[in-house]
């Protein structure tokens, strides 16, 4: 919200106070100022000139050549096309040199061969207003070559206020109750305002009927004889310093109101409305009405309407009906001032996306004492302006409302043990004072009485007041305390120590890098992986169309970082540690389960390279099992991975090994390759080709596998052998099954087992394949002879040879 | 050669000045196996003494050995120059470039907000705070009710929400608060907690906006906790965040989940007298916070007259920024290696 300086300054004497010292003690004590700026700096640019003369231009007929005095030198030669200039008018002269609005900067020029030194403005071309159809002629008095801002008064700041610090306070939507909050924090009186209604008629008040207690008050004030015209200076300024722009006397006079007092207001045709009067209900099912800005809007019964009876005239406390506006030739007036529901108002602004000054002060829940004192300012203006205007009706004044003030109980005690401030029952007494709340200090409590205006939201509680003397006393005098108490370590959170060595084994040792992703997903990625059919949490008013899922499974998201990375990078290794959201899951309070999830993908060039080793899946596979028994879970040996439910759809059908834990048989997690359908789609091809494998390790299954750990075995005592173990086997019979053999054989002198080969050849014979390891032997009881390992290599080979392979020696 | 025909000077002398001018190993190596080998001219000189009279055999023994002996010595004389002059030459480094780039080994990462979340929840975890988490796909109940903020409240446009569902029912959070709630009903007071994690607001984005981003909200409930406690806790985090004390200041403002309500600033830590960081005001806007609202204690079952609190909402997301000086926020989810392997 804007605040004008010089407005605040009809309600609070601001002598001696900066508009930077008044910004910095308001964001200090009430409400966070964003910024302070001059209005319409411009206009101290531009100086009062005295058209001399002004004879018509040689060349053309439109045009006139005028005599500028501007107080310094000879006078100015200024072309202008105004048909409104004339000898001995004080006007607005931007001279060369001069920038206006737009950054139009003046030049020199010759206008169709007559030379001009400067603009005589009109009020659009100082952004003061829309019309052009002439100069601005200024008054009579303003001082030749001042500046127009000094000569007319005009120098104002405008500062401009976080509307969300604000919404908890009704009462500062306005000059006024900001005046007031100035006056508390300077100490300073507030200035009287008299907002008694006029001398009314006698004529029966015009019929109102509130059929709705969505509308707490409404009032109605007949004004006849008003005469359309343009709005004083005065008015027009304040307007405009607020970024309000000044249309014609009514229409200003009501926004005046509005942003003096905070409450809105809005004046209709009295003429245009039926002999019912004003009907306030709710809008019927289907019923549609066209608002002030030409939209024709669809109603729900929860809307509240302002009727004439028949037809709507009004969207209740948002916006006018295009059928009773007032226009130039209305002279009979009525004028509304009401209280509605702040919800109502606030569901169908919102349902319509119909924002307004008025909707946005209804929403922050008014006093119901305001509107006749909004009345009595609006009539008391009017009448200041237009003598000649009366109000011939009574007040209508209908709904049902009470009177929000009361009192309030707070102890000082409180107060200083919330503040942590040693505040004297007297500073504190003091303080509420000059907020006007009527303390009385009685015993070891102070009774306190809330006005209307600050009652309806604000200041209900104890806590509201230790806020209230706190932002008065300033926050900043209170001393800085350490907690005090003992300090127990939190229990151990295995989740998160969890998470940080799989991180840490990834970043470092695997030379991973770290993601993290959306947890939506696009549809687009769900589709292109086959899995858009699973049940997914989803949002009803997602950013963007195809954006409304969320994920059950981190892969998605890394999938589509590793695409995009991939038109860069040779190499993508990427890990996420993530949630997943599942509905079927949902616990008896409808909120999904979520997983906790580890993924990673490594995309790198398409592997040419016919190594057993090289490739993305068997080095991933290798990531994924070092990483869990580095952390001290023993994995079964290499196995297949073979759940097809439909989260898998995207996954090659035999690329997929299951991780396995040893202790508990449960699967952890999964390493697969792509089905080469889905890479494609994933958009994995041309400079994207990529050799691609994923896994995901489930890290609520790793908190539930027993607490093993890395446990220390004793460093060999007899030397160990080392034995190269060349097999042929035929394809079907799985490596696994190999490597058991090879362990069993040894009779527990085998201590490690690690492939360095795999052959295949046309030598070798159809289907089948060598595959060679160095096995490590050693005993606990002696060192091994060649005898031992004959014997080991012997006992292999028969074993070997029942599973239909053969040790090649 | 006949053997009457060799002399044992000459060999010596021929020896010492073959291994003299043996410039490599290979060519001393040469020189070692025609004098010193099985074949080598040494061996001659002893294979002819028993052709020799008697009484010169032993002389001639005598010679033939000092000759060895002599040889062999000069040998490893000149096997350690020449070992010498190698490790010479190798300093003498001929070719040897050292601003050559070396080859790359890329390292690993962590993201920038795993690492500064680590940071604090070591800070906090050392000053006896819990480290708590809450679901993201949250109730209505934890994320507003319960924190005092009902249906048409206007608070709730700042906070423009993500709805599962028409009712209204479930949210993805729009704050890490409801851990408030959720603390509350499962720890006993007095205690201290934080918690990190992932919220969204339904919000288009731009360098500075992102519908997805992370806080850290914090909760410390006790006897007498004050705006006094709440200003020393703050400066204790900021301390461990930029490395040293700043100034800090409260401001007013309004969350309905707390009374009195506040916004923090911190000295900015980056400039002496304004800087585009802190948009030239030497005051950076850090976090809202508060004392515990008691209709919010209330809803977490404590007693507002026994306990009191104070809570914070933490900008991960924007702390992250700060340090780093990163000028887009939509770089943090964005995957892009380019951004991710900075850090
Ligand atoms: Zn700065």
């Amino acid at each position: 919200m804007h605040i004008s300086y010089n407005w605040l300054a009809r309600h609070v004497d601001l002598t001696g106070i900066s508009p930077e010292e008044l910004a910095e003690n308001l964001t200090l004590s009430t409400a966070e100022v964003e910024e302070v700026f001059r209005f319409a700096p411009h206009l101290s640019d531009v100086v009062v000139g005295h058209v001399l003369e002004r004879v018509p231009h040689p060349d053309a007929d439109k045009l006139g050549v005028c005599q500028v005095d501007v107080g310094q030198g000879a006078p100015l030669n200024i072309v202008c096309g105004a048909p409104n200039v004339a000898g001995g008018q004080k006007v607005a002269v931007a001279t060369v040199g001069t920038r206006l609005p737009g950054d139009f900067k003046i030049k020199k020029s010759k206008i169709r061969g007559v030379p001009s030194e400067g603009m005589i403005c009109s009020v659009r071309e100082l952004d003061l207003g829309d019309e052009h159809d002439g100069i601005w002629v200024l008054p009579d008095a303003c001082e030749i070559g001042q500046p127009v801002a000094e000569a007319l008064g005009v120098v104002d700041w405008v500062i401009d206020i976080d509307n969300k610090s604000l919404t908890h306070r009704p009462d500062l939507w306005g000059h006024r109750g900001m005046a007031r909050e100035v006056a508390a924090i300077f100490q300073r009186e507030l200035k009287p305002l008299d907002t008694s209604l006029p001398e009314l008629g006698s004529g029966a008040a015009f019929p109102v009927t509130v059929e709705d207690n969505a509308c707490s008050r409404y009032l109605g004030l007949a004004i006849d004889g008003a005469q359309q015209e343009l709005s004083p200076d005065w008015l027009r300024f304040l307007l405009l310093a607020v970024g309000q722009r000044p249309l014609d006397l009514l229409v200003d006079l009501s926004n005046f109101v509005m942003l003096d007092l905070g409450q809105p207001n809005h004046a209709f045709d009295r003429s245009r409305l039926g002999a019912k009067g004003i009907v306030v209900r709710k809008a019927r099912q289907g019923e549609t009405m066209t608002t002030l800005d030409g939209f024709e809007r669809k109603l729900t019964t929860d809307d509240l309407l302002i009727t004439d009876g028949d037809r709507p005239v009004a969207l209740a406390g948002i916006m006018g009906g295009e059928d009773s506006k007032v226009e130039g030739n209305t002279s009979q007036l009525l004028l509304e001032v009401a209280t509605f529901h702040p919800g109502t108002i606030r569901r169908t602004s919102a349902r319509l996306g119909l924002r307004s000054d008025s909707s946005a002060r209804f929403e922050k829940h008014l006093d119901p004492t305001l509107p006749e004192a909004a009345a009595g300012h609006f009539a008391r203006l009017l009448q200041s302006i237009q003598p000649g205007v009366s109000f011939p009706l009574a007040l209508s004044d209908a709904g049902r409302w009470e009177n929000p003030a009361k009192e309030l109980r707070v102890r000082p005690s409180r107060i200083r043990s919330r503040l942590g401030a040693n505040l004297a029952d007297a500073e504190i007494v003091a303080i509420l004072e000059r907020l006007q709340l009527a303390p009385q200090l009685a015993g070891d409590e102070i009774t306190v009485q809330v006005p209307a205006a600050r009652a309806t939201k604000d200041l209900g509680l104890e806590e509201d007041l230790v806020e209230e003397v706190g932002r008065i006393y300033r926050y900043g005098n209170v001393p800085t305390q350490n907690l005090i108490g003992e300090i127990v370590p939190p229990p151990a959170d295995a989740r998160r120590r969890w998470v940080r060595r799989l991180q840490d084994a990834l970043a470092g040792g695997a030379r991973f890098h770290e993601n993290m992703g959306y947890s939506f997903v696009p549809d687009r990625v769900l589709q292109a992986m086959n899995i858009a059919g699973l049940p997914r949490v989803q949002v009803i008013n997602p950013v963007a169309e195809g954006q409304a899922k969320l994920r059950r499974s981190v892969l998605p998201t890394l999938l589509e970082a590793a695409q995009t990375n991939r038109q860069r990078h040779g190499q993508v290794a990427l890990f996420e540690v993530g949630k997943g959201y599942l509905p079927e899951a949902a616990n008896q309070h409808g909120e999904p389960m979520e997983v906790h999830l580890l993924g990673a993908v490594l995309a790198c060039a398409p592997n040419l390279e016919a190594a057993f080793d090289a490739g993305a899946l068997p080095r991933l596979h290798g990531v994924a099992r070092e990483l869990l028994s580095g952390l001290g879970i023993a994995l079964a040996g290499p196995e297949a991975h073979t759940d097809d439910s439909p989260f898998f759809a995207w996954a090659h059908p035999k690329k997929r090994m299951a991780l396995r834990s040893a202790a508990s048989g449960a699967v952890l997690g999964y390493v697969a390759a792509l089905d080469p359908a889905v890479a494609q789609n994933l958009g994995f091809d041309g400079d994207a080709a990529s050799d691609l494998a994923v896994f995901e390790i489930s890290i609520d299954r790793l908190l539930e596998e027993p607490p093993e750990g890395s446990r220390y075995r004793p460093l060999p005592k007899f030397p160990e052998v080392k034995v190269d173990v060349a097999v042929l086997a035929p394809d079907a019979l799985p490596a696994a099954e190999i490597v058991t053999s090879i362990a069993s054989a040894g009779k527990g002198t085998v201590q490690g087992v690690e492939l360095f080969d795999l052959y295949r050849g046309e030598n070798l014979g159809a289907d089948k394949r060598s595959l060679a390891f160095h096995v490590t032997l050693a005993s606990d009881a002696r060192t091994l002879t060649d005898k031992d390992q004959a014997k080991y290599l012997d006992r292999l080979a028969k074993t070997l040879e029942h599973q239909g392979a053969e040790l090649r020696r | 050669m006949s053997t009457s025909e060799i002399d044992p000077e000459a060999v010596q002398a021929q020896a010492l000045e073959r291994i003299q001018s043996a410039d490599t190993e290979e060519a001393l190596r040469a020189v070692e196996r025609e004098f010193l080998g099985k074949q080598g001219v040494v061996q001659g000189l002893l294979a002819r003494i028993p052709s020799l009279e008697p009484s010169q055999r032993g002389a001639a023994g005598k010679q033939a050995n000092q000759i060895k002996g002599a040889i062999t010595q000069a040998l490893a004389v000149r096997e350690a120059a020449l070992a010498h002059a190698a490790m010479d030459a190798e300093r003498q480094a001929l070719g040897f470039d050292p601003t050559l780039p070396p080859p790359t080994v890329e390292r690993g990462s962590l993201h920038p907000i795993t690492q500064v979340t680590r940071e604090l929840e070591d800070l906090f975890a050392s000053m006896g705070y819990h480290i708590l988490d809450g679901p993201e796909v949250e109730r209505d109940h934890y994320n507003f009710e319960a924190l005092n903020i009902p249906a048409d409240h206007p608070a709730r446009d700042s906070q423009d929400t993500f709805y599962c569902d028409q009712e209204g029912k479930l949210v993805l959070r729009t704050h890490t608060s409801p851990v408030q709630v959720r603390a509350m009903e499962r720890l006993q007071p007095p205690f201290r907690a934080v918690a990190p994690g992932k919220v969204f607001r339904q919000e288009s984005t731009d360098a500075s906006h992102e519908h997805t981003f992370h806080q850290m909200e914090g909760l410390v409930v006790g006897k007498d906790i004050s705006v006094g406690h709440l200003i020393g806790a703050m400066k204790t985090l900021l301390a461990g965040i930029f490395g040293r004390e700043l100034e800090v200041r409260l401001r007013p403002g309004y969350f309905p989940f707390v009374e009195p309500g506040f916004e923090l600033d911190a000295r900015c830590p980056f400039c002496e007298e304004g800087c585009s960081v802190c948009k030239r005001t030497t005051w950076i806007e850090l976090l809202p916070c508060g004392l515990v609202h008691p209709e919010v204690l209330r809803a977490g079952g404590i007693d507002p007259e026994e306990w009191s609190g104070f809570a914070f909402g933490l900008g991960l997301s924007r702390l992250v920024m700060l340090r780093y000086g990163i000028d887009d926020v939509r770089h943090l989810l964005s995957g892009d290696l380019r951004f991710l392997r900075q850090f």
